[in-house]
């Protein structure tokens, strides 16, 4: 990391034209990696990464400019290069930087970069062994952990100077259960920014033997039924949906340019009046949490919709401009190679009043489904879907045969308002969220809940 | 970081890792600078310059192969990359064995395509450009909203690679792509997202007109929309939706994945797999591909294979490992994938047919055109061939093209599928895909099972 006076003689020469604000953003990752296949190691990597990045803006235009040259000079030679490409604006004043402040949200007794990797061969080999006896059709079984610590400093001319550091562990498991030629997966993936501990303590026979079962029960089944029914979304990876159908729509990426659904609807009813949502960066050890923001701000615990009505967006400073107001703390990036923008963290509809027991007991036709895999959505029309990865088919208020192949379509404006059962039993998962400003880890979560009417797209008429 | 100081740094990397204790070891490094803008409401909203690397490290010990990388190339990451490099090959038990290749015939290849015009990639030229262009499409029609998005990007950079063999190869590439994309409105309040795409290697040689046009019937002809009703179509996979389609299932035709029993075409090498009308060729030397592909990233010579002749599942993707453990040749597929060498194609070309996209619409008489699949790293069972996918296209009525249909599903089997394509178009286009380009024409399949809206 450059010293304070070295980022201010960066920030000097990005400044030198007519920006009326310069950042620098500086990284420094470390990660490791272990996989195994059927109980051999058959992947250990290691990798290090710094890298450099400088952002000018002038009103909503903005320069980014980045290397994996951390070479002062080098960067400063770029942040010239950078202020020539600002074509608008007055010159503006930086500001003197405050004390160095450090935060983060790890939540680490066990630090896994010191754990010997010897380790996490053997705890996922036990995975392997129960997999690969404990049933014929189990096929494969695959497994594997990733961890990596980020640390990211932030200056900029506003007199920011901050450096957040994360730290993430992710355990993956993957059984195939094969039968003739066909083949279905069950899997688990969750990740923390707890210590090598939240390893130590995984259940890891237990949910081996839920996956194998999923592939199992998968691998056996028919195919899900086509037409528009209702749908039940187990809690947790469930949420996937409001993350991708709703959650984007309400990003400053979108809302800022009016390329969303949700634009100008800020104290409207967008969605049932059962349903409130959160996004929330602040939780302590959780996988898609964090301090300080990719632009310095602190992160924030957000209200997102209360009983239906849309209380805020998801701001970052470029989108502030654009939206006049202020950011909430929501900047993130991949790594030096992005410029930040607004993302989400931890999102997810909170809990209702409904048992879970009761939603499936008064559900007389529809699909309930136990895992969804990924989906995507475009936030200008509103189009979405969605896979869902275990499914089963309701008839009289009971969960009946398991069906496979099943995809959700709709339109996520629609989906939001049609929801008439929310569960009490929230919980959240780990995902990584794709989007302009890359690949960055966040969790999804829901309590179980129900959508009135969902056109699930299937093979069976 | 220049090329002369990686490659002296990886000289001295390799010396220094088999005094190490590695029996055979390899660096290579790979280097990118870009140029990226982007065009809202009639300003440069973005402007991105950038410069990055990666030094990569491999080891062979008793067989196993540990990998380390950095982008920091000083003294102290050579000890760093040795170390973890060989903690890696500690704990490795891979079963299949891994190589460190040099081939004497062609151990130092040379192959430099960058051309001259990637020095007209400015700002300036690209704000020109840029604005003019957003200018054009706003003006094509008034139910046009926005442009949302307008990107120009280029980018190029040097790849070697060194080995303890004898290897020291050099190849590298440039390319500029513009992506665009729109939102229009109709009279009744309903809206659309469409866009189009180029790729070329001389921002001189972009056709605007030619751009507007396609541009315009992507965007435009989505206007109206609705599902229509459920049932088994004729179905014309538009060029896009083709390369789409292919690309989410082209994971069963890597070697890999057919030995570790993830792909159904496993032990299959040699059998009818398809229509006899489709032919899919790995062809990294492709005269019209942007950058060409001479040796993979293990340093071996790449090749001219059929992947799919005729019909006829005519080899897999091999790289070193996998071919060794099949007891044949590396068909050079070999590319760095995280800490480890995946099979990869370089470019695909579908073999074109005769027949103009409008004459395959007036073959199927009456049916659908699919312009795009969504979801397809969600809603596809790569492994089962299954997909159920939302999709956009047209109504094919009476040998024509009819009315944009959105909101529906397509559902099947991908093996199923590519029995039944009747004829291929002479349409074809590229996409960037792997590590190069995807070639492919629209075909046309005799049935598909479509779910939309049981009222139309």
């Amino acid at each position: 990391m450059f010293n304070d006076a070295d980022c201010l003689r960066i920030l000097d020469a990005a400044m030198s034209t007519t920006a009326d604000m310069a950042e620098v953003f500086q990284e420094v990752k470390e990660s490791k990696s272990v996989s195994l296949l059927n109980g051999r190691v058959i992947r250990a990597g290691t990798s290090y990464e710094a890298g450099t990045g400088i952002r000018l803006l002038s009103g909503t235009n903005c320069v980014y400019v980045y290397s994996g040259d951390n070479d002062i000079d080098v960067l400063i030679g770029l942040a010239k290069d950078a202020a020539s490409a600002i074509k608008s604006g007055s010159k503006t004043d930086i500001m003197a930087l405050t004390e160095l402040c450090r935060t983060s949200k790890a939540k680490v007794v066990i630090d896994p970069m010191n754990v010997p990797k010897k380790d996490s061969v053997d705890f996922l080999r036990q995975a392997s062994d129960f997999a690969l006896s404990y049933d014929p059709l189990i096929t494969q079984v695959a497994g594997a952990i990733a961890c990596g610590k980020r640390t990211a400093r932030v200056i900029n001319t506003r007199g920011v100077n901050k450096e957040d550091t994360t730290q993430r562990i992710r355990l993956s498991i993957e059984t195939i259960a094969t039968k003739g030629g066909e083949k279905q997966t069950g899997r688990v993936a969750p990740g923390t920014m707890r210590g090598y501990e939240f390893i130590n303590e995984y259940p890891v026979i237990d949910k081996t033997r839920e996956c194998c079962d999923t592939a199992i029960r998968m691998v056996n089944a028919g195919y899900a039924p086509s037409g528009k029914m209702a749908v039940v979304l187990g809690n947790g990876f469930g949420g996937v949906i409001f993350h991708e159908a709703c959650g984007h729509a309400l990003e400053a990426t979108s809302v800022g340019i009016r390329n969303s659904y949700f634009t100008d609807m800020k104290g409207k009813q967008i969605a049932s009046s059962i349903v409130s949502a959160r996004d929330n960066a602040r939780i302590e050890g959780e996988w898609g949490s964090y301090a300080t923001d990719d632009e310095g701000n602190e992160s924030s615990d957000l209200l997102l919709i209360e009983n239906g009505i849309l209380k805020n967006y998801l701001v970052d400073e470029i989108g502030a401009r654009r939206m006049n107001c202020k950011p909430t703390g929501c900047a993130r990036r991949q790594d030096y190679s992005y410029a930040p923008t607004s993302r989400m963290s931890n999102t997810y509809i909170c809990n209702g009043e409904s048992d879970p027991k009761d939603i499936i007991a008064n559900t007389e036709y529809g699909l309930y489904c136990s895992q969804m895999g990924g989906g995507s959505v475009d936030t200008s029309t509103g189009d979405f879907n969605f896979a869902v990865t275990e499914g089963f088919m309701i008839r009289n208020g009971k969960v009946c045969e398991p069906v496979r192949g099943a995809t959700l379509i709709g339109k996520g404006q629609e989906i939001l308002k049609n929801i008439d059962m929310v569960g009490s039993d929230l919980k959240i998962s780990a995902g990584m969220c794709g989007s302009v400003s890359g690949s960055i880890p966040v969790t999804v979560g829901q309590p179980t809940l129900r959508v009135s009417s969902i056109l699930v797209g299937g093979r069976e008429a | 970081m220049d090329i002369k100081t990686a490659e002296e740094f990886m000289t001295r990397l390799i010396e220094k890792g088999k005094a190490y204790g590695f029996e055979e070891c390899e660096a290579s490094f790979l280097a990118s600078s870009s140029i990226s803008m982007d065009i809202l409401n009639g300003e440069v909203s973005s402007y991105e310059s950038s410069a990055t690397s990666a030094l990569s490290f491999r080891g062979l010990k008793n067989g196993q192969m540990g990998y380390c990388s950095t982008n920091k190339l000083d003294d102290d990451s050579i000890e760093f990359l040795l170390k973890n490099a060989m903690e890696n090959c500690d704990v490795l038990n891979d079963e299949d064995p891994q190589f460190i290749y040099c081939d004497e015939n062609n151990k130092d290849l040379y192959f430099s395509q960058i051309t001259d015009a990637y020095e007209k990639n400015t700002y300036l030229s690209f704000s020109e450009l840029g604005l003019k262009l957003e200018k054009a499409i706003l003006a094509l029609d008034d139910r046009i909203d926005a442009v949302d998005y307008l990107s120009i990007t280029c980018s190029t950079g040097p790849f070697l690679i060194i080995n303890s063999k004898g290897l020291h190869s050099y190849r590298d590439s440039d390319g500029i792509s513009i992506f665009a994309g729109a939102r229009a409105t109709d009279s009744d309040g309903s809206c659309k997202s469409g866009g189009h795409y180029w790729v070329g290697k001389d921002i001189d040689e972009f056709d605007m007109d030619k751009f507007l046009a396609t541009f315009k019937e992507n965007l435009l002809g989505k206007m109206g929309a609705k599902s229509c009703r459920s049932g088994t179509y004729k179905a014309i996979f538009k060029n896009e939706a083709f390369q789409q389609f292919v690309s989410a299932f082209f994971g069963n035709f890597l070697a890999t994945s057919m030995q570790r029993g993830l792909s159904l075409l496993q032990g299959r090498e040699g059998e009818v797999i398809a229509s006899d009308k489709l032919t899919i060729e790995d062809v990294p030397m492709f005269e019209k591909a942007l950058n060409k592909i001479p040796f993979d990233d293990e340093g071996v010579l790449t090749t001219r294979k059929a992947i799919i002749d005729k019909g006829v599942f005519a080899t897999a993707l091999y790289n070193l490992k996998s071919a060794n453990k099949a007891g044949i040749e590396s068909t050079g597929n070999g590319f760095r994938s995280g800490s480890g060498i995946s099979e990869m194609p370089t470019n695909l070309v579908v073999k074109p047919g005769t027949k103009t996209f409008d004459e395959l619409v007036e073959e199927a008489g009456e049916g659908i055109i699919l312009t795009d699949l969504s979801g397809l790293h969600a809603g596809v069972n790569s492994i089962s061939g299954d997909f159920s996918l939302l999709c956009e296209g047209y109504l094919i009525e009476n040998g024509k093209k009819g009315r944009p249909v959105e909101q529906i599903t397509v559902a099947g089997n991908f093996y199923e599928i590519i029995t039944t394509i009747i004829e291929v178009g002479s349409d074809i286009i590229n996409i960037p895909s792997g590590e190069g380009e995807f070639f492919t024409p629209s075909v046309l399949v005799s049935q598909i099972a479509i779910s939309g809206d049981a009222e139309l």
